[in-house]
């Protein structure tokens, strides 16, 4: 066990990987975090199981980017599974504050008579308008299971942008949405384009399917990178989900 | 900006001036040098052969036809706007036709045009400036718009900021720095690049502030450092690149050279260059985002810069500007082994990271490009490094993660200001420690 410089990748890099299970987990847009800088780090080589990573780090709101303070986590990065998180960090959002922001975001969507269509959160510009904005942090949450899936110890993630998204109007309490978004993969630059498939019912869990167009089997299928032929991957039939 | 908006804008920059002149002299005795474009028209060409590009660059020589070039002859495909005064329309017309060169009448009356209202009114709809101190620094701007603001900061500057081509991009586009020099001959050098990376928006955009900043700053904050040293100021390191990312796709990182029997294009010009080439911490698969290239310097965008530093001898700090990540790196990333001169290196990212958080409290980190974000070979500032350019130092801006390269334009001018500070850092360091 030793400790770590707090600028070493390999230190925000496992921050991240706390935060994508948080983010993905919490299910709340409005507590969606960020890294914002890593105070401590330290590492354990576990002969046979993997490498696991004890953190202590600060964090901005994802969405309105102001200081949402500091989180306790360890990751340990196994070597064929996902890595397995445990991740606690302090409020500084009173409890019932973040359950109304989660509800306005919740009704916005749920109300909808027509499906929510859009393209490019955020645009080239980096602009998002008002009423997408939930629609971003719904991706950045479900996005965070993808990427929580992915992250290793010398791979990284980051939702680099919604390509497009489509509401399915759902007769239930549940929000329904389909997604393609952009992966940034680092430190190999590359963009990846998952189509993700998430439902919404205010508590976790958050259920996202989801397929890349790295993933063995969307090459397999030679579904290839056209948008239109991921939806057929899918279930379809409602509730069947 | 398209090329009609260039022909406009700069009918603008040209026209106001005279316009106003004219307008003042409404009701004098007009003299014979009073110029007035009665008749002028606009002539466009556009060059289709090297013979029809050998004729209209002659056209330049002719100095008693008093052409006025608006768009100067460029390369084959590129248009060449001419305003003609009306007694060398027939002769020049005549020129053209005997050689075979076609033209289009693009303004049948330039005297038209002259128009301060109807100039305003485009000017507000098409939100041009007419001068560096109305230009927008809070967006984005394409390619056209960051060269025309380039050509409004010198015409400004003429005695300080001047423009150098130092080559051509895989798909002919000029490469263009910026140097801001208050004279001497071949003075120590402060070499800054930004946009190498084209998706990493926030970084040119960062440039064109940079270059406004230098020349506000000549007399006050930056006069020590320019009374012994130039500045050069590369604003977009890889315009086809850049102009992708407008047109197709906003993530393309690379050049857009198609080297032989490579099924994917572009090299990454970060990892081109002649410092541990070929070694761990980039790709040899073509369609990689971190394609080293078949060699290094194979892409005319690096190799224009290999070549400058080399010409010019005696650059002393090179800094080379990406995003995202808030950071400060210096070599090397190719290899663990630490550069002789880490310690000071150090030092001075230290004070420069400090002084970029005075500003807004963005945290940064430093340190060598290989423990603090990844091995990576054949870098820009390993390379410049190993040429004896000591203070070689590489930014990654905002932000970290959340927005990623899509920065909001909000956060430009903030993040320009924070780095401006840091560049200080090193401007001042490298001053005072020159080698």
């Amino acid at each position: 066990m030793h400790a770590l410089n707090p600028s070493d990748r390999h230190a925000s890099r496992a921050a991240w990987t706390a935060l994508h299970y948080s983010n993905y987990h919490e299910a709340s847009p409005s507590t969606l975090r960020a890294l914002r800088q890593v105070l401590k780090a330290t590492v354990k080589i576990i002969p046979e199981v993997g490498v696991k990573y004890y953190l202590q780090f600060t964090t901005d709101g994802y969405i309105n980017g102001e200081n949402a303070g500091s989180c306790l986590a360890t990751v340990l990065y196994l070597k064929k599974s996902p890595p397995e998180v445990y991740i606690k960090c302090a409020h500084t959002q009173d409890k019932k504050q973040i359950q109304e922001e989660d509800n306005k975001f919740y009704h916005y969507l749920h109300h909808q008579t027509k499906p929510i269509i859009a393209n490019n959160i955020p645009d080239s510009h980096g602009n998002i308008d008002r009423a997408h904005l939930p629609l971003w942090g719904l991706a950045i949450a479900g996005s965070s299971y993808i990427m929580l899936e992915k992250s290793t110890e010398n791979l990284g993630y980051f939702m680099a942008q919604v390509k497009a998204v489509k509401q399915r109007i759902r007769k239930d309490s549940a929000v329904e949405f389909e997604f393609i978004i952009l992966l940034h993969e680092t430190p190999t630059q590359k963009i990846e384009l998952c189509h993700m498939h998430l439902i919404w019912t205010l508590s976790p869990p958050l259920r996202v399917k989801y397929i890349c167009t790295s993933d063995n089997h969307w090459l397999e299928d030679g579904s290839g990178q056209d948008y239109g032929s991921a939806a057929g991957l899918f279930h379809e039939k409602e509730g069947n989900f | 900006m398209s090329r009609g908006a260039v022909r406009t804008w700069d009918i603008f920059i040209r026209l106001e001036m005279r316009a106003l002149l004219l307008l003042a002299a409404l009701g004098a005795v007009a003299a014979a040098t009073t110029e007035n474009f009665v008749g002028h028209q606009v002539l466009r060409i556009v060059p289709s052969s090297d013979a029809e590009l050998q004729k209209v660059r002659e056209l330049q020589e002719l100095e008693h036809l008093q052409l006025d070039f608006w768009l100067s002859p460029r390369g084959l495909g590129d248009p060449v706007d001419i305003r003609v005064p009306f007694p060398s329309l027939q002769p020049l017309k005549a020129h053209l036709e005997a050689n075979g060169v076609p033209y289009s009448i693009m303004i049948e009356d330039v005297q038209a045009l002259v128009d301060l209202e109807q100039m305003q009114m485009l000017r507000r709809r098409r939100f041009m400036p007419f001068s560096t101190s109305t230009f927008d620094y809070t967006s984005y701007h394409t390619l056209d718009e960051i060269y025309a603001f380039m050509d409004l900061l010198v015409a400004e500057n003429p005695n300080f900021v001047s423009k150098l081509e130092i080559g051509h991009t895989t798909e002919n586009r000029p490469i263009y720095v910026l140097k801001f020099s208050k004279g001497g001959t071949n003075r120590p050098a402060i070499w800054i690049d930004t946009g190498i990376h084209s998706r990493e928006w926030v970084t040119q955009a960062s440039g064109v502030w940079f270059a406004k900043k230098i020349v506000q700053e000549k007399d006050e904050g930056l006069a020590n450092i320019l009374d012994q040293m130039d500045i050069f100021l590369e604003i977009v390191t890889n315009p086809d690149g850049f102009v992708f990312t407008h047109t197709s796709n906003r993530m393309w990182r690379k050049t857009r050279s198609k080297h032989s029997g490579a099924l994917c294009v572009g090299v990454d010009p970060n990892r081109n260059w002649d410092a541990g080439f070929g070694g761990s911490g980039a790709s040899s698969n073509p369609c990689s985002e971190t394609y080293r290239g078949p060699y290094a310097n194979s892409e005319p965008e690096v190799q224009a810069i290999v070549d400058f530093v080399k010409n010019h001898g005696n650059i002393k700090a090179f800094i080379s500007i990406h995003s995202y990540s808030q950071l400060l790196l210096y070599p090397y990333g190719y290899t663990t082994t630490a550069v002789p001169d880490k310690e000071e290196l150090h030092q001075v990212a230290k004070e420069a990271v400090a002084a970029l958080s005075s500003l807004y409290g963005t945290n940064y980190k430093y340190g060598s490009i290989i423990t603090t974000i990844y091995q990576a070979s054949g870098g820009t500032i390993d390379w410049t490094y190993n040429q004896g350019i000591k203070y070689s130092f590489t930014f990654e801006l905002r932000d970290t993660g959340r927005y990623g390269f899509l920065l909001p334009a909000s956060q430009i001018v903030p993040t320009a200001q924070e780095t401006w500070k840091a560049l200080e850092v090193i401007m001042a360091h490298t001053r005072g420690h020159l080698y």
